[in-house]
C-alpha cells in the first residue's frame, strides 16, 4: 500500500466566488464578472444562477446585459487575492504541505494528507471538515482524495462534492472523466476527435508505443495521466501569515451602513483565521480608495488583543463615526496583526478597575461626543511654562500611586482661553478690574511674580502674575489669578483659586 | 411584663401573618445598611462627614468661586488614585488644572480627564453644549464601571442651566452610581440632584492666610453639611453640622520642606 495520499481541494468560477463571499445579499442573484478592457469585456466567470439563466464564459457586455436580472461585476484581482489566502489558511490548518495547482481562473491546492489520520480520522471525514470550513468562509468546492497527486487534482476539478478515490481504482474513476479535463491544445484535442476518443478511459486504452509514434512523448504523459499513473514532485509552498481582506464595491458606497455591513463580514473572517492559530487581533488597520483619487486610512488598536467579533464591530463603528471618509469610498481594505490572546490575572484584593475592551469603547464614544484630543489623561510637561500640560491616552494601571500627599493645597480653575481684564492700577499695584459682565473691587493682592521663558523661540512667554482677592458689588468675594502679559501688554484673568 | 411582651409579639406577628401577601413583613423595621465611605483626605471634613464621602451614591460639593470645592474634590481624587484605584474628572467647563491636581497628590496617570467644548468647537453632526457632553460622559463612564470616583464638575455652569437637567438624570446616576460602586461627586453652584444625593456639602469662603502681609499662602474655609442620608443613631444629631479647613499654596509648602 502506498504511503501517498493527496487531496486537492478546487473552487471553480474563483473570481466570481470571490466577489461574493463578502456579498450574501448577492449570492442569490445571477452574477457574472467581466474582465479585460472596455467595451471589450468578456465574462471570466459565473455563479449558478447565472449559468441556469443561459451564461456562459466569453459572452461580451452587450450580450450579458441582454439577459434580463443578471449582475455584472468587474473582477477584481485584490479580492481574489485575498480570497486565496482565506482558502490556505483554511487547508493550512489541516496539513503544513501544500501545493498550488491553480490553472485558469480556478483555485486550486493540493493537501499532502499523508499520516493525519490519527488527527482528523479517515479522508472522508476530513474532506467533509474542510468542505464544511471553506463553506463557512463563503467558498463552494469540490475536493478528491487519492494516492496519485495528478488524480486528485482531475477528480477534483471535474466533479462536485467530495470524491475519495481508493487505491488501485485511479483509472476506473477518472475513465469518465472528457478529454479537455487534460487541457490539450486546439490541434491535440481535434486528432483525437477525428479519432474518436473523448473520453480519459479511451484515451488510457490505447498503446503507448503507437501513441508516441503518432503524438511524440507528450502522449505518454498524456496517458499516464488518464490512467492515474502520473508521477509527481511535490513542491510544498511557504504562505505567509497575513491577515488581511479586500472588497472593491461594483458602485462607489456612500452609507456607513453598508461599509460597516462589508466590514463586519470582513472581521468575521479575519476573526476565524486567527482563531484558527489561537491568536487574537491586535489592531485593525483600515484602507479605503475614495472617488477623485483620496485615500483615507485609519488603525484601530485595543488596549488587548481581541477575538470579539462585537467589539471590534464597534470599535470600527466608533472610528467611522470619528473619521467618517470624506468622499465616496471604491473599495475597502482591512487588515490586521495578529497578537496573542490576552488573559488577565485578576486578584481578589487588587482594586476593581474598568474591563479594558469595554474601557475602548467607552474612550471612543466619550471621544466622539468631545473630540479626538479630548479625553485622555494629563501628562505634565517639562517645562516652567505656566499650566503646560499635554493629553496622553489613558492606561488603566492598578500599580498604587508613589504621589504623596502633604495635605490639602489650594487647587487652580483654568479659564481657557484666558479673559481679557481691564486693570485700574494704584501705584505700582492693581485696584480694580472688570471682565466683559462684572467689576471687583481688589481687597489685597499679592505680586508681581514675575515669569518669562522661550525668549528664543516665537512662543515664548513674559508675564507677571497677582495673586488677588477680590470682590463684587454683591459682597461675594473671590480669589483668583490675574497675569499681565508683557509680550502683548495685556491684562488676563487666567484662573481661579477654589 | 413578660406577659405582655409576648402577647404583643404575637400580635404583631399575627398582623404580619395576615398581611403578608400585600406587604411583607409590615411590622419588622427594615435593616439600616451601613454605607461604605471613603475619606476625603482632610481630617476635619472627613469628621463632619462620618468618615468621608459616600461609596456608590452622589454626592454634591456645592459653593461659590474660591470656596475650596474644588481642592476638597482634588484631595478626595489623591486618595483614591493612592489606592490603585481609577478616577475620572468630566470637566463641563475645561477648567481643570494638572498642576493642581499634581500638587494635591492625584495620580495623573489614574485619571480620565474627559474635556468638554463649546458648542461652536464641537463637530457639526453633534452640536452639544457643554452640559450635554458632560452628561453623556458621565452616563458612559457610570456605565462602564470600574471607575472608584468620578467628578461631575459643573461649578462654571449656570446655575438656571444645571437646574434643568432633569431629576431622571440624576436618578439614573444614582442607580449607576449605586451598582458600579462609584463616588460620584458633583462640582456645582447649587445643589442639583436633589433627593438622588446622598450627601450634600456647602464649601464657603472664609479668609486667605499671608506670610508678612506680601505673600499668599493658603486659605480657610468652612464646611457645612447640608443633607446627608443614613445618618448614624449614635453620633446623630449632636455633631456640629459644619467645619472648618484649611488649604494652602504650593510655595508655601515648599518653605516648609
Amino acid at each position: 500500500m502506498s504511503e501517498q495520499l493527496y487531496l486537492c481541494v478546487h473552487a471553480a468560477e474563483f473570481p466570481a466566488q470571490a466577489l461574493l463571499r463578502l456579498r450574501p445579499e448577492m449570492q442569490s442573484q445571477p452574477v457574472a464578472v467581466l474582465e479585460g478592457r472596455a467595451p471589450l469585456e468578456a465574462i471570466c466567470a459565473l455563479n449558478r444562477h447565472a449559468e441556469r439563466r443561459g451564461v456562459v464564459c466569453g459572452m461580451t457586455r452587450l450580450e450579458a446585459e441582454a439577459i434580463a436580472g443578471l449582475r455584472l461585476l468587474p473582477r477584481s484581482t485584490e479580492s481574489e487575492a485575498a480570497a486565496r489566502a482565506v482558502v490556505r489558511e483554511c487547508a493550512a490548518y489541516y496539513s503544513p504541505r501544500i501545493e498550488a495547482a491553480s490553472y485558469g481562473t480556478a483555485c486550486s491546492y493540493v493537501l499532502d494528507i499523508a499520516g493525519t489520520g490519527r488527527l482528523f480520522g479517515p479522508p472522508e471525514r476530513l474532506a467533509e471538515r474542510l468542505r464544511a470550513a471553506l463553506a463557512t468562509a463563503g467558498f463552494r468546492v469540490s475536493i478528491a482524495v487519492s494516492a496519485n497527486f495528478h488524480t486528485a487534482r482531475l477528480k477534483a476539478a471535474n466533479s462536485r462534492g467530495v470524491t475519495v478515490i481508493p487505491e488501485g481504482e485511479e483509472a476506473a474513476q477518472l475513465g469518465k472523466l472528457p478529454l479537455a479535463a487534460l487541457a490539450l491544445a486546439p490541434d491535440q484535442a481535434e486528432t483525437f476527435a477525428v479519432w474518436g476518443i473523448r473520453t480519459l478511459g479511451e484515451l488510457a486504452a490505447l498503446p503507448e508505443t503507437d501513441l508516441i509514434t503518432r503524438l511524440g512523448q507528450h502522449a505518454s504523459m498524456w496517458r499516464a495521466l488518464a490512467r492515474g499513473e502520473q508521477a509527481h514532485t511535490f513542491q510544498p509552498i511557504e504562505p505567509e501569515f497575513a491577515l488581511e481582506e479586500f472588497c472593491e464595491f461594483e458602485t462607489p458606497v456612500e452609507e456607513m451602513e453598508s461599509l460597516l455591513f462589508v466590514g463586519a463580514r470582513m472581521i468575521d473572517c479575519l476573526v476565524a483565521r486567527a482563531a484558527s492559530r489561537a491568536l487574537s487581533l491586535a489592531s485593525l488597520t483600515l484602507q479605503m480608495k475614495l472617488a477623485e483619487g483620496r485615500t483615507h486610512s485609519g488603525t484601530i488598536r485595543p488596549a488587548l488583543a481581541s477575538a470579539d467579533r462585537k467589539f471590534l464591530l464597534k470599535l470600527l463603528q466608533l472610528e467611522f463615526a470619528a473619521h467618517p471618509p470624506q468622499a465616496a469610498v471604491h473599495s475597502f481594505n482591512l487588515s490586521a496583526e495578529a497578537g496573542q490572546s490576552s488573559t488577565v490575572q485578576l486578584g481578589l484584593f487588587t482594586p476593581q478597575t474598568p474591563e479594558p475592551s469595554r474601557l475602548d469603547v467607552t474612550i471612543a464614544r466619550l471621544k466622539a461626543i468631545t473630540g479626538e484630543d479630548r479625553v485622555g489623561s494629563p501628562v505634565l510637561e517639562d517645562s516652567n511654562r505656566p499650566g503646560s500640560f499635554r493629553m496622553g491616552q489613558f492606561v488603566v494601571s492598578t500599580n498604587a500611586s508613589t504621589a504623596k500627599t502633604d495635605g490639602p493645597q489650594m487647587a487652580l480653575r483654568r479659564m481657557r482661553p484666558p479673559v481679557p481684564v481691564s486693570v485700574v492700577m494704584q501705584g505700582d499695584r492693581p485696584r480694580k478690574f472688570r471682565d466683559a459682565e462684572r467689576s471687583f473691587e481688589i481687597t489685597a493682592a499679592y505680586g508681581p511674580w514675575r515669569t518669562s521663558g522661550c525668549w528664543w523661540s516665537t512662543d515664548g512667554w513674559d508675564a507677571d502674575e497677582w495673586d488677588v482677592l477680590a470682590t463684587t458689588r454683591q459682597e461675594t468675594s473671590i480669589a483668583c489669578l490675574l497675569m499681565l502679559d508683557h509680550a502683548r501688554n495685556a491684562w488676563q484673568l487666567v484662573a481661579f483659586y477654589d | 411584663m413578660s406577659l405582655a411582651m409576648t402577647s404583643s409579639s404575637a400580635l404583631r406577628i399575627q398582623i404580619e401573618h395576615a398581611l403578608e401577601r400585600r406587604f411583607p413583613s409590615a411590622l419588622t423595621p427594615v435593616p439600616r445598611t451601613i454605607r461604605e465611605t471613603a475619606t476625603t483626605g482632610i481630617a476635619a471634613v472627613d469628621a463632619l462627614l462620618d468618615g468621608g464621602l459616600p461609596v456608590g451614591a452622589i454626592s454634591e460639593v456645592v459653593g461659590q468661586k474660591s470656596s475650596g470645592r474644588t481642592s476638597l474634590a482634588l484631595s478626595f481624587l489623591a486618595h483614591r488614585t493612592l489606592e490603585g484605584q481609577v478616577a475620572a474628572w468630566v470637566d463641563a467647563g475645561d477648567a481643570f488644572d494638572p498642576e493642581s491636581a499634581a500638587a494635591n497628590g492625584v495620580s495623573l496617570r489614574q485619571l480620565l480627564w474627559v474635556r468638554c467644548r463649546s458648542a461652536s468647537a464641537a463637530a457639526k453632526s453633534r452640536p452639544w453644549t457643554r452640559l450635554d457632553q458632560a452628561i453623556r460622559s458621565t452616563d458612559l463612564l457610570l456605565q462602564a464601571g470600574g471607575f472608584a470616583a468620578i467628578v461631575l464638575d459643573i461649578g462654571d455652569t449656570a446655575p438656571e442651566h444645571a437646574s434643568r437637567i432633569p431629576l431622571a438624570t440624576w436618578f439614573r446616576f444614582r442607580q449607576a452610581a449605586d451598582r458600579a460602586r462609584c463616588c460620584l461627586v458633583v462640582l456645582g453652584e447649587r445643589a442639583y440632584a436633589q433627593s438622588s444625593a446622598a450627601l450634600v456639602v456647602e464649601c464657603v469662603p472664609r479668609q486667605g492666610m499671608t506670610a508678612g502681609e506680601t505673600v499668599l499662602t493658603g486659605f480657610s474655609f468652612e464646611v457645612r453639611r447640608e443633607r446627608q442620608r443614613q445618618l448614624s443613631n449614635v453620633q446623630g444629631i449632636r455633631k456640629p453640622p459644619a467645619s472648618m479647613w484649611s488649604a494652602t499654596c504650593r510655595w508655601a509648602q515648599e518653605e516648609r520642606a
